[in-house]
């Protein structure tokens, strides 16, 4: 159903929306960049629709919303676990089209890969879904070749334009709110893009073969192994638990899981010191290949979105597409 | 030939070892610059100089080989720079109004560099329209972290951006790589506790190295910008030394201010029998003592809670004489 | 809403035995269904969580044989008898005793990694007719390193046993690696022999190949891995190994599979 509103009605239905949805969207945060004097463009709560970034990609994804950076699981006593409470709102999430196709992914590993995710499902359940369009590919952005640049299985789709908002809406919760303003019935189609300027090819032959290529030890040296590519993927769901005690008996405290990343030391530490893939050559290797290859391997489709987030952050300028083209002349060197 | 050294000295020419021949000293405040002036340099230079440029350790221009006669004219020629550059001015066309207050100069700061922790060119203009034209001899420069690339420690005036950095524990992973940086390039003040990091307040320089290497944003600079003012740094031929810390986590505002009041704790104290009228701050108040110096140093100047002033302050460096 | 299966339960520790200096094992309060080579993760006062492999299933009790190494499970010898731990699991897939009944049954197992197998060890040292033959090598690094000798002992009624040090053997035990006393075995029929080997990679390596030499087929060898795992349920990914996740679709493998999980 699409209509148009006011952009004072729309931001009373979000003021209305708000006392039962927290609403999440990317925002400007003042002087948060790395650098002095730059902003940071992530998520957050917003209040208004003005205060929502559509004009550029966010540096970080939508994925902290439904799996918070740090995560207290429960809390424990020597005689009881509490688990911890869960928000008293549901969620609504602006995002676009990579970023929902982002959310299958999402959903795979926490709902479905073996066991549910408890903590995952319940903030999930609770959330909506506004699509954002873009009206033009962004800086890394390879969507089209991921075949994540459309979608229609959005909540709402909202559209500012001047002080109009364009709504397609397929949710009845909202249609109930948003109709409480003067509407005006019209066709609304989302803005998709059609092409990037960044394409990439995954080659059919691609086999674990690979992991004996010469490219690999380029990014040895290279790669930092800062973990950012994997910090802001909005695919990328690792994480690794915590025990803090409050007490010296370590018999009362909380658990919690905080995101890890595959780049980052540590992650394959074992009891007694033994670890993995310490080559961050090798540690780019085992991302590449589960972004573009064993996941899909596994789920019948890849995992990666095209966003390019990665190749937007990383500070040694390395490019997961441009490594993602370099596969095929790297199947063929071990071929 | 008549000319009067005292006068051209005071207009940013000078004497050279060329008999008949000056060279006029071009301010560029923060050392950065539109390029087109360098086109205006250039005809300068062809017109009345030599056709060679000097870029000068403060990071302005000098113009050598100009003829006495000429300093008129090439004043003339100098006006859209200075007006470009905003340099304040007495009377428009004649040139620079004073010389002993020197070109603030600055590192390239947060126009280009990762590390900076604020724009130092801007600083540096801002702190050039306070104090000039003065004809005292004062050498300030801004330098965007405690690398100190515009190496502040020679100056009389030194500023070193400073961030407080602010940490969202629910944004932080324990990936340990604010750690790592902060020991390794900085001072060591982070340590994990409890998967969570400390910072120790007292022995963080706020550097910000800890803001550059977080993959998550769990680190993010202060909104507000703070400076760490080092004083009496000088080089030359009695007791060249570094200049020492006197305020850290202090506000661009009382760092002004504090520096307009040296130029009247100056005024009050020089010695005007000193060779060329011209006695060196440092000198000044190696003479009359820091505490006199901080009285009116500190005069009416408001710091808020943070600002930490060393209560007395001790240079030391190579005694000479 | 489904089960929250980040919350663990109490287990009582009934019985706490003392392998080596480093090694014990807790005997621990279980009702349900559990497998040789299937682990839980025991919350670690002090630490958090560690996967820990089954080494033995008793009437309402599983057996939990931790090594102190590192930090990660110093503080669990703190632990008494009739105190408890918080558990969950039991998590992976575990032996499946049904593939080697009726076999000539080989298990080759290092250090360690006897834990995981002992129970398979126990199973057919219980039901000796079961198994058309079974033979046990295990390797340690010395005498004081050797863990379950109560059980080696008792095992030793029925079955073959060879027990291995690195260095300084005494009469219970030989001189050398495991894979040296591979080539000795003597089987009747190589195409019903089926081999479990679990330990570090390096001598699960050199084990295999000499099975191979021994003409035991690939399809018949089963390996047990171990890599860090968070969650135990598939959801934290730091045990992903190419499309295989150890904690879910493992940590035992049949070698076919085993042979192409390369970090």
């Amino acid at each position: 159903m699409g209509y148009k509103i006011s952009l004072d009605d729309m931001n009373l239905a979000l003021e209305e929306l708000s006392k039962d949805y927290m609403i999440y969207a990317p925002k400007v945060f003042e002087g948060e960049g790395k650098f002095s004097d730059t902003d940071l463009i992530r998520y957050g709560e917003v209040e208004g629709l003005e205060e929502i970034v559509f004009d550029e990609k966010s540096d970080y994804s939508f994925k902290e919303a439904l799996t918070p950076i740090s995560e207290v699981l429960f809390y424990f006593t020597e005689d009881e676990i509490k688990e911890a409470d869960k928000p008293d709102r549901g969620a609504l999430i602006f995002l676009r089209s990579c970023d929902l196709h982002s959310l299958k992914r999402l959903d795979e590993i926490y709902l479905n890969n073996g066991y549910e995710d408890y903590y995952y499902k319940r903030l999930r359940e609770n959330t909506k879904f506004i699509l954002m369009g873009c009206q033009k590919s962004f800086e890394n952005c390879f969507c089209v070749s991921m075949g994540t640049n459309k979608i229609d299985s959005y909540d709402s789709y909202i559209k500012l334009e001047g002080d109009t908002v364009y709504i397609d809406n397929k949710c009845e919760d909202l249609d109930k709110v948003f109709r409480k303003a003067d509407i005006q019935e019209v066709d609304v189609k989302p803005d998709f893009v059609e092409e990037n300027d960044i394409k990439v090819s995954i080659p059919d032959n691609l086999s674990l073969d690979v992991m004996d290529a010469k490219m690999w030890e380029e990014y040895a040296s290279r790669c930092i192994a800062c973990g950012r590519c994997n910090f802001v993927c909005p695919t990328c769901t690792c994480f690794t638990m915590q025990d803090v005690y409050y007490t010296d008996n370590g018999k009362v405290g909380e658990r919690r899981r905080v995101w890890a990343s595959c780049h980052v030391d540590g992650y394959t530490d074992m009891a007694g010191g033994h670890s993995y893939r310490k080559d961050n050559g090798q540690r780019m290797r085992f991302k590449t290949l589960h972004k573009v290859y064993d996941y899909n391997k596994r789920f019948g489709y890849h995992m990666c979105t095209g966003c390019g987030r990665c190749d937007d952050i990383c500070p040694e300028y390395i490019s997961f597409s441009n490594c993602v083209n370099r596969l095929e002349d790297a199947m063929k060197e071990v071929e | 030939m008549s000319v009067n050294t005292n006068k051209l000295k005071k207009n940013a020419f000078r004497v050279t070892n060329k008999r008949g021949l000056t060279a006029s000293r071009v301010r560029v405040p923060g050392g950065y610059l539109k390029a087109e002036y360098l086109g205006q340099l250039q005809e300068i230079a062809d017109k009345y100089g030599n056709g060679l440029l000097h870029i000068t350790s403060r990071q302005g221009f000098e113009i050598p080989g100009i003829r006495y006669e000429d300093m008129d004219k090439v004043n003339l020629l100098l006006e859209p720079i200075i007006e470009g550059l905003e340099i304040n001015q007495d009377i428009p066309g004649t040139g620079y109004t004073a010389a002993g207050t020197r070109n603030i100069s600055a590192c390239i700061g947060n126009n280009v560099c990762p590390y900076a922790n604020y724009n130092t060119a801007e600083a540096a203009k801002r702190m050039e329209k306070t104090i000039f034209p003065n004809d005292l001899h004062f050498k300030v420069a801004f330098t965007g972290c405690a690398n100190d690339c515009i190496k502040a420690r020679t100056q009389d005036f030194g500023i070193i951006g400073m961030t407080e950095p602010q940490y969202d524990k629910d944004r932080c992973v324990s990936c340990g790589a604010c750690v790592k940086a902060c020991t390794r390039k900085a001072t060591g003040v982070l340590s994990e506790v409890n998967y969570k990091i400390e910072r120790n307040p007292d022995k963080c320089i706020g550097c910000g190295e800890c803001v550059l290497a977080c993959p998550t944003g769990a680190w993010t600079r202060s909104k507000k910008k703070y400076y760490r003012l080092v004083i009496m740094g000088r080089t030359g031929k009695k007791n060249p030394r570094l200049a020492e810390d006197f305020l850290i986590w202090a506000d661009e505002e009382s760092i002004i201010k504090i520096v307009q009041n040296t130029y009247k704790f100056v005024e009050n104290y020089i010695d005007r029998s000193a060779p060329g009228g011209k006695e060196h701050i440092g000198y000044i108040i190696d003479r009359v003592g820091f505490m006199e110096y901080k009285k009116w140093a500190l005069d009416g100047v408001e710091f808020d809670d943070k600002a930490i002033v060393i209560n007395n302050v001790y240079w030391g460096g190579v005694h000479y004489k | 809403m489904g089960k929250n299966e980040y919350i663990p339960f109490k287990s009582e520790i009934k019985e706490v035995i003392k392998h080596t200096d480093i090694e014990y094992t807790f005997r621990m309060t279980y009702e349900g269904d559990v497998k040789p080579g299937q682990f839980f993760e025991v919350s670690i006062p002090k630490y958090g969580e560690a996967p820990i492999s089954v080494s033995g299933i008793g009437d309402g009790t599983v057996d939990l044989t931790i090594r102190r190494v590192g930090k990660v499970t110093n503080e669990i010898f703190e632990h008494y008898v009739g105190d408890t731990m918080l558990l969950r699991g039991p998590y992976g897939n575990g032996f499946d005793l049904d593939l080697y009944k009726g076999k000539e049954i080989i298990v080759i197992a290092g250090g360690t990694g006897l834990s995981p197998v002992k129970g398979i060890v126990d199973y057919f040292h219980a039901n000796p007719d079961e198994a058309n033959s079974f033979t046990l090598i295990a390797g340690f690094k010395s005498v004081n390193d050797i863990i379950f000798k109560d059980d080696i002992e008792r095992w030793k009624e029925n079955m073959n046993v060879v027990i291995t040090v690195d260095k300084d053997a005494d009469k219970t035990c030989k001189l050398g690696l495991v894979t040296a006393h591979i080539p000795d075995l003597v089987i009747k029929n190589i195409e019903n022999t089926v081999a479990i080997v679990v330990g570090p990679q390096i001598m699960m390596d050199c084990s295999v190949e000499e099975l191979f030499q021994l003409g035991v087929i690939e399809e018949n060898i089963w390996i047990s891995q171990e890599r860090k795992m968070c969650c135990g349920i598939g959801k934290c990914g730091h045990c992903k190994i190419d499309d295989v996740y150890i904690c879910l679709d493992g940590p035992v493998f049949n070698y076919t599979k085993g042979k192409l999980l390369r970090d």
